[in-house]
């Protein structure tokens, strides 16, 4: 090919790429409607992480072009974290803003209330990070979950317990459909998996702030296992009640944690010794590696904020990718089209390959078989990607590999 | 032993809550009013310290002064801006005096929850200890070394604060105030200038609470409600703008909820309060301390 060929024809399409762009910016946007917690007393930890992941994503996509020549634009409700102000932020993002898809969701409360209205209006609800198992059993055709869901924890965390012994264990929930729920779950996983193990749980206010008297009863008695299913700002509160009562982390007691929250920013400024030697349930490790796509994200995240990419950042990303490649493979932006190729499709996502399980129950809708890891804090202020995996996607639990605490 | 336990958690939760609840007693008192904002100034106090040892790097000891200031400044400010109206001039304005103070200090707790959400960001954070032991046994009961300096600190202020309300000149003159305004003014009283101090005073007291706490309940924009609403109960169970009363009740209400949450259920333990409440209003509607109204 000649020199000039060669030039002419980079030339050419660099045009076409800027033209492209040029008429994706220009064409009418394709609103996503996106409900998150932007203010107390919902989770804005949450809130903030899956805004991030959506406005990268966001990003990837309307630099490729948007999607059917259309940029992708996102329009936000505070929901507070509260099921009426979720309610009612869904109502006006699908009446006022005339969006697309709703998405973003991330307590389970809120997102059982929002996704009524979705259902009512026919609109593809993403679900990005809702674990109730009673959002899958409801059985709605709107709703997608590419997120986790309650009983996947709940089999991992039994499947732990049995594997390291435990006789007695004790959990700590907060009082909403999330926590109460995977409390339950986990009872119903033991049942099956440890049926020895006596368990109980203690339901605690998400709002509370000193959890001393129901960890009190511990000193005395300790369990093998206390397990934690709660959010911050109360499980890092709880964490170090924990920890100063001396129960848990403790030579006797393991301290495990099902919400995920030991990939939170905050985590180590919040919770300091207390988080030492905690076992955690996880959705996400540098170990367990991504698609391309994926490294991109997580590369992107941790360029804007210094942080390490986490579960939310992944969860947000795909859940807008999985609404974009629904409006491609409908060539619409129809609801009932958009619903349709969802349930037929193989999405590639920034997390893997997956298809929603047409199963009724809890894997209704889901990203059935969700990959999860366990790890272990060995270190305080350790990060992930430093963390004591002992169990992956492609590594079998060995219980063996954990450490128990000295003290 | 555990009930040894529950005792002394009960007594140092109780020393936590008077420290919040003297503050809005004070302002009920001199004013007739209920500051719906003052949890928010425990949440300032809250970060003011934390933000003041992180950011500056000033040794703990010294961010608790810079928390106590902040208080003090916002709670004067507050007072100077919003609730002058209650009584320099706009007569008229008292006959909505009561519903001018609800939906003011209601709006000033609601833009300093959203300002510190927006301007320090959602992310809670925890301050640094001022005794860095977070585990200390204390014969049968184990406690964190910033538990017991908090409890040891709040003791002495609350102590302070009522000598000083009954043997200086400036808690007579609070004290004259409180019991008839225009009384006071014609006795010479600056009474714009005792509502100034009280309420900075207030500032000040609910800040240091939550300062003194950032260690253990860390500072997050919404941390302030549940010292609020206690201390709503605890004035109103004390005898609304009695002090002894919201100290005695505080230290009532620590041990019946830390009692409660084991003996009867966690699930109710924000409950047991507000029973009390009811029994105490049903019994004797002034509180425990309060005196029944007299229209001269």
């Amino acid at each position: 090919m000649s020199k000039s060929l060669s030039r002419t024809l980079g030339l050419a399409s660099a045009a076409a790429a800027v033209l492209a762009a040029a008429s994706a910016g220009a064409a009418e946007p394709i609103k996503v409607g996106i409900s998150i917690a932007q203010s107390p007393p919902g989770s804005v930890v949450q809130g903030t992480q899956v805004r991030d992941g959506l406005e990268i994503m966001k990003d990837i996509l309307n630099k490729q072009g948007g999607v059917l020549g259309r940029p992708i634009a996102l329009v936000y409700e505070d929901d507070q974290g509260i099921p009426e102000k979720g309610r009612a932020a869904v109502e006006k993002l699908i009446s006022r803003d005339k969006v697309v898809a709703i998405t973003g969701g991330h307590q389970s409360s809120v997102c059982l209330a929002a996704m009524e209205v979705a259902k009512r209006s026919d609109i593809p609800y993403i679900n990005t990070n809702c674990w109730s198992d009673d959002i899958r059993k409801k059985g709605y055709a709107q709703v997608f979950n590419p997120s986790n869901y309650n009983s996947r924890v709940a089999f991992a965390m039994a499947e732990t317990l049995a594997g390291l012994g435990a006789k007695r264990v004790v959990a700590y929930c907060e009082n909403t459909d999330y926590g109460i729920g995977q409390a339950k779950a986990v009872a119903e996983a033991l049942k099956k998996r440890a049926p020895n193990v006596e368990y109980r749980y203690e339901t605690l206010d998400r709002a509370g702030k000193d959890f001393t008297p129901a960890v009190l009863p511990l000193r005395a008695n300790p369990p093998d296992a206390v397990l934690t299913m709660m959010l911050p700002p109360a499980a890092y509160i709880l964490m170090n009640q924990l920890y100063e009562q001396g129960v848990a982390p403790s030579a006797k007691t393991w301290l495990y944690d099902g919400a995920g929250i030991g990939d939170y920013p905050d985590f180590w400024q919040n919770v300091k010794e207390a988080g030492k030697d905690m076992i955690e349930f996880g959705l996400y490790h540098p170990e367990m590696g991504v698609p391309k796509l994926g490294r991109e994200v997580g590369t992107t995240y941790q360029q804007k904020t210094k942080n390490e990419p986490n579960r939310l950042i992944f969860q947000a990303a795909d859940s807008l990718l999985l609404i974009a490649e629904a409006i491609k493979q409908a060539k619409s932006t129809d609801g009932k089209a958009m619903i349709k190729a969802m349930e037929s499709m193989t999405f590639s996502g920034v997390r893997g390959s997956f298809r929603f399980s047409a199963e009724p129950g809890i894997t209704h809708h889901q990203w059935a078989d969700i990959p999860y890891v366990t790890y272990q804090f060995t270190e305080v202020g350790q990060p992930v990607s430093k963390t004591h995996l002992v169990q992956g996607p492609n590594l079998p639990l060995s219980v063996s590999k954990l450490e128990k605490p000295a003290r | 032993m555990l009930n040894v336990d529950l005792l002394v958690n009960g007594l140092i939760v109780g020393v936590l809550y008077a420290l919040m609840a003297v503050g809005l007693s004070l302002i009920f008192g001199i004013l007739k009013v209920v500051n719906f904002a003052h949890g928010e100034l425990y949440m300032l106090g809250s970060y003011a310290y934390t933000l003041a040892a992180a950011a500056l790097g000033i040794s703990p000891w010294l961010a608790v002064p810079v928390a106590l200031a902040v208080g003090a400044l916002v709670g004067w400010a507050a007072e100077r801006l919003l609730m002058r109206p209650l009584y320099a001039g706009y007569s008229s304005w008292g006959l909505m005096r009561d519903e001018y103070a609800v939906v003011v200090t209601f709006a000033l707790s609601i833009l300093l929850v959203n300002l510190v959400d927006k301007v320090v960001g959602p992310y809670p954070r925890r301050g640094p200890a001022l005794l860095d032991l977070p585990r200390m046994p204390l014969g049968p009961v184990m406690l964190s070394g910033q538990k017991l300096v908090a409890t040891a600190v709040g003791l002495v202020v609350i102590a302070a604060l009522t000598l000083s309300m009954r043997y200086t000149l400036w808690g007579k003159q609070i004290q004259a105030v409180a019991q008839n305004r225009l009384g006071a003014s014609l006795a010479g009283i600056d009474t714009a200038r005792a509502s100034s101090a009280v309420f900075s005073a207030a500032g000040a007291l609910a800040a240091l609470a939550g300062a003194l706490l950032a260690p253990i309940i860390n500072a997050s924009p919404d941390v302030g409600a549940f010292p609020a609403v206690k201390s709503y109960v605890i004035v109103v169970l004390g005898g609304m703008g009695s002090m002894p009363g919201s100290i005695v009740a505080s230290l009532a209400l620590g041990v019946l909820e830390s009692f409660g949450a084991v003996y009867v259920s966690y699930d109710y333990r924000d409950t047991f309060g507000l029973l009390i409440l009811v029994l105490v209003l049903l019994v004797r509607p002034q509180g425990l301390f309060g005196e029944r109204g007299r229209v001269v």
